[in-house]
């Protein structure tokens, strides 16, 4: 019994190019040369592709992105003696690490020290806050709230606080993540090996409840707008200010499951806060480790929420003078 | 507030999977059903025998609650209660519970004349735990490999696994699936706030509508994916987070035994640069 | 379905996907696995272990045959030869024995070089001309001491020559320091990490932990000790990524996983670590003492090739004796056949225990970081 199920779009019509709604003069004018049709991308939503508003502060935006790319880039390249072919296999490998330690707070060192580093760091930042205005300035201009401005804050904390405001509290830009795909996780890991394990950091279990939650309400939302599509339920604004079965549908699916539905607008608050929740509490958790806390575990002993289990009583052999003779390793479990 | 004021027209009996009109009705805003009946058995059973289980230990501290799955000596086996058997029965009861959830879903759903995205959806969160817990166990031969019932043991679990391939950040499953839970994140703060920003734009502004919504996206990015398309988006990127965390769970162990570094050297012994 | 552009573009990027991803099927293994419990149940601690590699390993880590056992009795072989300053408490059959069967582990064969040549001035076994017979006679002393001093790592096993060397005049596995491959001027030079290197286990962690931590002692233990931060625990994310690298080389030469000896939840906490934390923390202590007082020690007698690019000796590190299994040489006690291995009588020191493990090695190593 194969009936559509709003998965991918069948029959794709096609009308002249939406240039988009007229702005005030005060704005540039539109990229339209480059507007185009996807039929590929019309299988899963809209199939028109451009018109871009560049303006200065975007055409800014990505010149300064490129310039922080360009340097991580090159440097990587360097340190591989400008082998094109080592570049691409050892990519995954390759950074560009943050200043050595004993440049402390410095903002001048040798390039070859943290100096490519900072100024990468400073190319990108300088992207990031050009683009975040862009968001405040297109939504204003189209006469739009500017949650979507909000939202990309949170993640610029995320972004401040590990790559700069963190290493300002402990009085050293190496403590930073190195740009790199292997080696920022090399740092993820030891930055939760130094801080006696980040899964005892509260703000980082509720970074991940938050993660989590907010896959789990994409999933219940994008399914169940899905599948009141065939009354017309993705026209959210239009359901929310004029209530039509979709939307009564909706909620009544998850209040006959629940007991607790939200509405067409609501679900989006929830949706909203969720996301930005997790770099804000991931945030907070990166912030305060190090500076407050330097054991998660130890942390989380003194508070109670420690499981415990059945130990070797195993014994530290540096703070056990009279240790007796080792027998053979015991590699069975305890029970 | 048992009933909202539209609701009385689609409180109608009918369109159940199985046992015709058994069960078919409300308890205050809750359908009941015969899968219903199920959750709510599975569910209180299996929430007693995490109590009786919990009794067994040291503590009813909910953080320190531990209840962990048997020894792998026991391979397949079923363990004594205390050693592993209420782990067992427990796990058993989750999966009822769920199984029986996704089955009233699909009830609610066919109710309302709704799709089956949300019970498809549901499914593969408990297709996740079920690799956890029982694929991946059955893969390698012992209950004894699935996660304990704990809020803080279950991260141990997490942590212990992990190091069994000494760097799991460097399973490329897991890589994916990271990658698809933040992007799921981010597509949800992007579509959540154009809505909000359509919906509330402002004092003295006009509710905008979805030509605002496209010219937003255009203008911002260069494309506007609609109204559906998010939608369907939102979905493919969730569920995808959930199928790649089965996936990066279940390969390790059964496909892997080695630390997860140690797997990328396949990359660098490709032919054409193995010498460099 | 007709075959337009855009369903030819789906097939083909469908194609290349699906062939992708079939040959990436097969950079993984298979089943059938074993595993061995390491904890307590459900803290996720196992060995996992692949059986095909394990019967491999196996395969190739037999212990060489024991010759007959030598008659311990008798006249001392200091009466009868000349230079015998380290065997000399030996019965003659005894060093007859322990000379003969360290040719085969060592340079097996006869010629040039090898046999008794690979040490001796062919003809005159008393001479003290090749600097083989020097190294081979502080490797002896260093023998001597991981089957008294050091018995709180090599146990009731012991080692022999053989466990390192497996009949090459050099071990397989041994290390040295490498040189930092220079950038471009004034451009980010590779440094000690951030390329994959074997030795830690392909991760893009610092490759030569080895140089910080088994020749030199810098310091392992990383973890904050106390909840809150104090002025004194300043250790940082790169210090880790050292002590991550190294734990990665111990785990891959032993062919286990951080489990075998942690419980990752604290990894500093001795009580939940199973016991072989203690052993292989004997064991690190043990390489430094090796690489140290034994191997660098020699530095002077190698000729160039055989040290390393900048001139320091070939060290060992884990692999060198446990080339994949946690105990080397399938498990076999060594020590029990060839008692001559063991020091001479009343000359053993007391086992090296607790904190006297972890005094400075005489020759201290570089501080790499």
């Amino acid at each position: 019994m194969a009936e559509y199920q709003y998965l991918f779009t069948r029959m794709e019509v096609r009308g002249p190019l939406y240039k988009g709604i007229a702005l005030d003069p005060s704005n540039e004018d539109r990229v339209t040369g480059s507007a185009t049709f996807s039929h590929l991308l019309g299988k899963l939503g809209d199939a028109q592709l451009g018109p871009i508003y560049l303006g200065t502060a975007g055409v800014l935006s990505l010149l300064f992105g490129f310039i922080a790319i360009e340097i991580m880039g090159l440097n990587m390249l360097a340190s591989v003696n400008w082998n094109p072919v080592l570049f691409i296999r050892n990519f995954f490998w390759l950074a560009l690490e943050p200043p050595l330690p004993q440049h402390g707070l410095r903002l001048f060192m040798p390039l070859h020290e943290g100096g490519w580093w900072l100024m990468a760091g400073f190319f990108l930042t300088l992207s990031i806050f050009l683009w975040l205005y862009r968001t405040y300035r297109r939504a204003d201009q189209l006469g739009l709230g500017s949650h979507t401005f909000w939202a990309f804050a949170a993640v610029v904390w995320l972004y401040l606080v590990l790559g700069f405001i963190r290493p300002i509290f402990m009085g050293s830009w190496s403590e930073a993540v190195p740009f790199g795909i292997f080696p920022h996780l090399d740092w993820t890991a030891a930055f939760s090996i130094r801080y006696g394990n980040l899964f005892y950091n509260p703000f980082h279990a509720l970074s991940i409840v938050f993660l989590y939650g907010s896959v789990l309400l994409f999933a219940m939302h994008g399914a169940t707008i899905l599948a009141v599509g065939r009354f017309g339920g993705e026209r959210e604004v239009e359901q929310t200010v004029d209530r039509g079965t979709a939307a009564e549908r909706a909620a009544l699916f998850w209040r006959w499951t629940m007991g607790f539905n939200a509405t067409y607008e609501s679900i989006h608050r929830w949706g909203w806060w969720f996301a930005v929740l997790v770099p804000i509490t991931g945030g907070i958790g990166i912030l305060v480790t190090g500076t407050l806390v330097d054991n998660w575990y130890l942390w989380a002993m003194d508070r109670g929420f420690v499981a415990s289990y059945p130990t070797y009583g195993t014994l530290d052999p540096l703070l056990t003078p009279t240790l007796p003779p080792v027998t053979a390793p015991n590699t069975g479990a305890v029970r | 507030m048992a009933i909202l004021n539209f609701e009385k027209k689609y409180r109608v009996r009918g369109g159940t999977l199985f046992g015709g009109n058994l069960f078919d009705f409300w308890v205050g805003p809750f359908y009941v059903g015969i899968f219903g009946v199920a959750t709510i058995f599975f569910s209180v059973v299996g929430t007693l025998l995490i109590l009786v289980a919990a009794a067994g230990g040291d503590t009813f501290n909910p953080w320190r609650i531990n209840i962990a799955p048997p020894d792998l000596d026991y391979g397949l086996r079923l363990a004594p209660m205390a050693l592993g058997g209420y782990w067992q029965v427990i796990t058993i009861c989750a999966l009822g519970a769920f199984g029986s959830w996704a089955l009233r879903q699909a009830e609610i759903a066919r109710k309302l004349g709704m799709g089956m995205h949300i019970p498809v959806a549901y499914g593969v969160a408990v297709f996740a735990f079920f690799s956890l817990n029982i694929i991946r166990p059955l893969l390698m031969g012992a209950w004894g490999h699935g996660f304990p019932y704990g809020i803080f043991s279950h991260l141990d679990w997490v942590s212990n696994v992990g190091y069994q391939y000494l760097h799991f950040h460097y399973n490329p499953a897991h890589m994916i699936a990271v990658t698809l839970f933040f992007t799921t994140t981010l597509a949800l703060s992007l579509h959540a706030s154009l809505v909000l920003a359509a919906i509330n734009p402002g004092k003295g502004r006009d509710v905008k509508g979805a030509e605002h919504e496209n010219s937003f996206y255009r203008d911002f990015i260069g494309y506007s994916i609609g109204t559906l398309g998010i939608h369907r988006l939102g979905l493919f990127l969730a569920l995808g987070a959930g199928i790649w965390s089965a996936i990066c769970i279940v390969i390790s162990g059964p496909f892997w035994t080695r630390g997860w570094p140690e797997w990328w050297t396949w990359w660098l012994k490709l032919p054409f640069w193995a010498h460099m | 379905m007709r075959f337009n552009t855009t369903n030819i573009t789906m097939l083909s990027l469908g194609g290349v996907i699906g062939v992708i991803g079939l040959a990436l099927l097969f950079t993984f293994e298979r089943l059938p696995v074993q595993s061995v419990q390491t904890n307590f149940r459900g803290t996720g601690a196992a060995t996992v272990l692949n059986p095909r590699t394990q019967a491999l390993l196996t395969a190739a880590n037999q212990p060489p045959e024991a010759p007959e056992p030598a008659d311990a009795t008798g006249e001392r072989a200091r009466e009868i030869y000349e230079n015998v300053p380290v065997l000399g408490h030996l019965s003659v059959e005894q060093f007859g024995r322990i000379m003969n069967v360290m040719t085969t582990w060592l340079y097996p064969g006869e010629g040039e070089n090898l046999g008794c040549n690979g040490c001796h001035v062919p003809g005159n076994f008393a001479a003290e001309d090749m600097y083989q017979k020097h190294v081979a006679r502080r490797m002896i002393q260093m023998t001597m001491a991981l089957n008294s001093e050091w018995t709180a790592h090599t146990q009731n096993a012991g080692v022999t020559c053989w466990t390192c060397h497996r009949g090459n005049a050099v071990p397989l596995n041994v290390w040295s320091e490498m040189p930092v491959a220079q950038g471009a001027n004034f451009l980010t030079r590779p440094g000690e990490q951030n390329r994959p290197a074997p030795l830690a286990g392909y991760a893009s962690l610092p490759t030569d932990a080895m140089t910080s931590m088994l020749w030199g002692d810098n310091e392992i233990r990383v973890a904050g000790t106390n909840q809150h931060p104090r002025p004194e625990s300043r250790t940082s994310i790169q210090q880790t990524e050292w002590t991550f690298s190294l734990m990665i080389h111990m785990s891959s030469s032993l062919g286990v996983n951080c489990s075998f000896c942690h419980n990752s939840r604290n990894w500093a906490d001795w009580e939940q670590s199973p016991p072989q934390r203690l052993n292989a923390w004997y064991g690190i202590r043990m390489v430094r003492d090796i690489n140290n007082t034994y191997i660098e020690s020699l530095r002077d007698r190698f000729p160039p090739h055989r040290l390393g690019p900048l001139g320091d000796t070939l060290k060992t590190n884990c692999t060198t004796c446990h080339q994949g299994q946690n105990r080397p040489v399938n498990g076999a006690l060594m020590i029990q056949d060839y008692p001559e291995l063991l020091p001479a009588p009343g000359t053993a020191l007391p086992p090296r225990l607790g904190p006297a493990a972890d005094q400075r090695a005489e020759v201290a190593g570089p501080r790499a970081n």
